[in-house]
């Protein structure tokens, strides 16, 4: 386009003039054999400079070429080299949500979390234990959690896992965080951090990965809402055997909501000590907290191969926890009998047992129909404390054993592609006692609380899941029995990376 | 005493990795690949596979009999572009077992060995369950896995140099055979019938026989078929002559229902060979794929 243009221009320039000359043809011929030559020596100055302008542009272009192609590559010469974003780690973001209703005014969740047992005797407890059972609903609309997750190997030597649970007034929590060599030898395994312990086969599932919306009696009970989750070191070792065999051996903090869980005098508790008793929180005489780890656990896990449709595993574990203290009842103040529980003090040291099996069968129908699952565990729990302190004075320095045990069996069957029906059944407190040897007139007896529930789970796809649930439960709260029934509508949805299918 | 000692050998020879008394442990991912590691391997491969046939590769759970497996194994060969990634990378991370994490030797996947179509699509789970790396379904392309068997010997003879001239030549006899099958089978598919499957799974059969690929009964992939949908396939193909092909964990009603509709039959088929194959045993298994569509035309 410049190149005609400019022709065209100069043509037309040195054309101009030579209409005007006169008509003398020899001189003509001259003038015109002189602007032919001007013409072409134009021309080849004309040529010449196109030829240097493509080659200057030609060099340009190739030059911004390099240069885009560098920054692609992250190699901006005037920059430091960097691999841009693609080290970043795998990231999940997992929406819990749900719609509630019970027959208690919304009371429902506050009473699964204070059925009669061994860490809800006479009312009050001054414990660590958290006020709220997690997860709670209110009656209507819940968002349980926004749980971020990233996870990547660090290294060729560990991975680590990081999970954050948001949930709907802003709280933060850490979840899980924490990381696992990827190279030993022998089939060892170490983790380090703040992670769910691999006791039982429910406790190290997150809450998305419950084929229930809320967390079994037993594991409420006695572990807690999240189940046993606490800083600390985990061993694990899977030997090169004919048939899967896991051990599992933790140590962990002790920061315990249930089992060895440390009691801790508040501000309100304080002044009534002072105010009603005349005491400072020593005179409770409960020891300082013990140097971790306060907490150990031990696991074995057992699935013999039974072929491509069947599958079984059945484990075993047990925990143990250096200190365990609580602090019960109100400053009464004054002589017995007192008109409610008088406070007391309590320390020693708690241990747990429990037995967990879940077989599955895949029916390698079309996205889970056909497919079944039934799992149980039995959890058992014993605390030996004596009273270090006790309005009563006489009462300090007698012992008191306290167990409990609870159940649940849960069965999911895939009734159609994508389709899943499960019923559940838990229970806590078929033993549920509190035993003296000192004192037999404190020993004392709970009645079990249990429940039934029925779900029914749409997965439309791998990234989401629509949960219909109805429970009916029997708790016993203060020796009174509370029969409710509630339904959950919950949805879940995953953004992100793909999960990983866990057995 | 002497019972003692005998009791202590045999527990210190009952805890040797197997691999000291016997050939190469290797895991395989499904039937295919474990056909691939049979033909290469022969007799110098001890070989677990870790899904039968007739299972949803994508859908499947890492289960303890796996992380087993896995545990003392020399080498995993696996088909790949995330179509095991729901339970395989787990697996093989509980296994505890540095030999075969991806980017050792011991981790071999066949995806990553042969070009892939399908590939650089947007990364939008609106379109289903999409995989931008790459349409993970190579098994149905006998050609590319000659490709891969060929790979595979070069890994094992990387692992096992002693009997590296073994497996090459192995390789180099199946990709003859693939060959000679494969140019008989194009004489055979000369006139094709055009074809609608259940999923995108059997796109590269179709592609290395340039059999008119009709489109999926699945709106987008993973997502299970709508009655809009069908009936706009079934108003677009009718007069056409095709055939209905889906595979063993899919519903039937779907394939039914457009095939009646058609006047099309309906070729129900495993997308892998059956657990004990070999090379031989694939490429029969693949002969049922030619004759469901030859049968058609």
């Amino acid at each position: 386009m410049n190149k005609s243009l400019l022709r065209a221009a100069v043509a037309a320039t040195l054309s101009l003039p030579m209409a005007a000359v006169a008509a003398d043809s020899a001189e003509m011929a001259e003038v015109k054999r002189m602007i032919e030559a001007m013409k072409a020596d134009y021309e080849r100055k004309i040529d010449a400079l196109e030829q240097r302008l493509q080659a200057a542009e030609q060099k340009a272009e190739t030059a911004q070429q390099a240069s885009t192609a560098s920054a692609d590559k992250g190699r901006s010469r005037m920059g430091a080299l960097t691999s841009g974003t693609a080290f970043n780690p795998q990231i999940s973001v997992i929406l819990d949500g749900n719609y509630y209703q019970d027959s208690v005014d919304g009371g429902g969740t506050e009473l699964l979390g204070e059925a009669d047992g061994i860490s809800h005797v006479h009312g009050g407890d001054h414990g660590h234990g958290h006020a709220h059972a997690h997860g709670g609903a209110e009656q209507g609309f819940n968002f349980r959690s926004a749980e971020l997750a990233f996870s990547t190997n660090v290294d060729n030597y560990f991975d680590a896992v990081a999970l954050l649970a948001l949930s709907s007034d802003g709280t933060v929590e850490l979840e899980e965080a924490y990381f696992q060599t990827r190279s030993l030898p022998y089939g060892l395994k170490v983790k380090a951090g703040k992670f769910l312990s691999d006791i039982g086969y429910a406790n190290n599932q997150h809450p998305h990965n419950w084929d229930f919306t809320d967390q079994n009696l037993a594991y409420l009970s006695l572990l807690g809402g999240h189940g046993l989750r606490d800083t600390g070191v985990q061993v694990t070792w899977l030997p090169d055997w004919e048939h899967y065999t896991l051990f599992g051996f933790e140590l962990f903090q002790g920061e315990q909501e249930k089992l060895g869980t440390l009691a801790e005098v508040d501000e309100h508790l304080e002044e009534e000590l002072d105010d009603v008793l005349g005491l400072e929180p020593d005179d409770l005489n409960l020891s300082g907290e013990k140097d971790g780890p306060r907490l150990y656990t031990a696991f074995v896990k057992y699935a013999p191969d039974l072929g491509y449709d069947h599958a079984l595993q059945l484990g075993a574990w047990g925990g143990w926890a250096d200190q365990h203290q609580e602090i019960h009842g109100e400053p009464q103040g004054g002589v017995p009998p007192f008109a409610d529980t008088p406070l007391h003090a309590l320390e020693g040291d708690a241990w747990m047992w429990g037995l967990d099996a879940v077989y599955k069968y895949d029916a390698s129908g079309s996205h889970g129909q056909g497919d079944f699952k039934l799992q149980g565990e039995y959890i058992w729990q014993r605390k030996d404390l004596d009273v270090v302190y006790h309005e009563s004075a006489g009462i300090i320095g007698q012992d008191r054993e306290f167990t409990q045990d609870g159940f649940y069996l849960q069965g999911l069957y895939g009734i159609a592609p994508r389709w899943q029906a499960g019923l559940r059944y838990d229970v806590t407190g078929w033993t549920n006692e509190k035993r003296s040897s000192t004192n037999p007139l404190a020993n004392d007896d709970w009645d079990a609380s249990d429940r039934w529930t029925a779900a029914l789970t749409w997965k439309p796809t791998e990234y989401s899941a629509l949960r219909f649930q109805y429970s009916k439960a029997d708790i016993m709260v203060d020796g009174a029995s509370n029969d409710f029934d509630y339904f959950y509508l919950q949805y879940m949805m995953s953004l992100g990376s793909h999960g990983a299918h866990k057995f | 005493m002497e019972k003692f000692r005998l009791l202590l050998t045999l527990l210190f020879v009952g805890f040797l990795p197997s691999s000291a008394l016997a050939a190469l442990d290797i895991v395989a991912s499904s039937s295919s690949t474990g056909a691939l590691v049979r033909a290469v391997a022969g007799e110098q491969a001890n070989l677990t596979i870790l899904a039968p046939p007739d299972r949803n590769l994508h859908h499947l759970q890492a289960r303890p009999s796996m992380i087993r497996a896995l545990r003392g194994a020399e080498l995993v060969v696996a088909l790949g572009a995330e179509l095991e990634i729901g339970w395989l990378p787990l697996a093989i991370n509980q296994a505890a077992n540095p030999k075969v994490q991806p980017g050792k030797p011991g981790y071999f996947e066949a995806a990553a060995q042969v070009s892939l179509l399908d590939t650089g699509g947007p990364a939008d789970r609106a379109l289903g369950d999409v995989h931008p790396t790459g349409n993970p379904h190579i098994n149905m392309d006998p050609v590319r896995m000659a490709e891969v068997a060929t790979a595979l010997a070069e890994r094992l003879a990387m692992l096992d140099e002693e009997h590296a001239s073994d497996y090459r030549a192995r390789a180099r006899a199946f990709s003859k055979q693939v060959e000679k099958q494969v140019s008989t089978w194009r004489q055979q598919l000369a006139n094709p019938p055009g074809v609608v499957s259940f999923h995108k799974d059997v796109v590269y059969l179709l592609d290395r026989f340039s059999i008119p690929n009709w489109g999926t009964l699945e709106p987008v992939p993973g997502v299970p078929p709508t009655a809009s949908h069908l009936r706009a396939m079934i108003d677009e193909l009718r007069g056409k002559n095709g055939v209905v092909l889906f595979t063993t964990y899919q519903p039937e009603q779907a394939p039914a229902s457009v095939g009646e509709a058609l006047g099309w039959r309906q070729v129900r088929l495993p997308l892998e060979p059956p657990i004990d194959a070999d090379g031989d045993g694939y490429l029969e298994h693949m002969q049922r794929w030619i004759d469901a569509l030859t049968a058609a035309g």
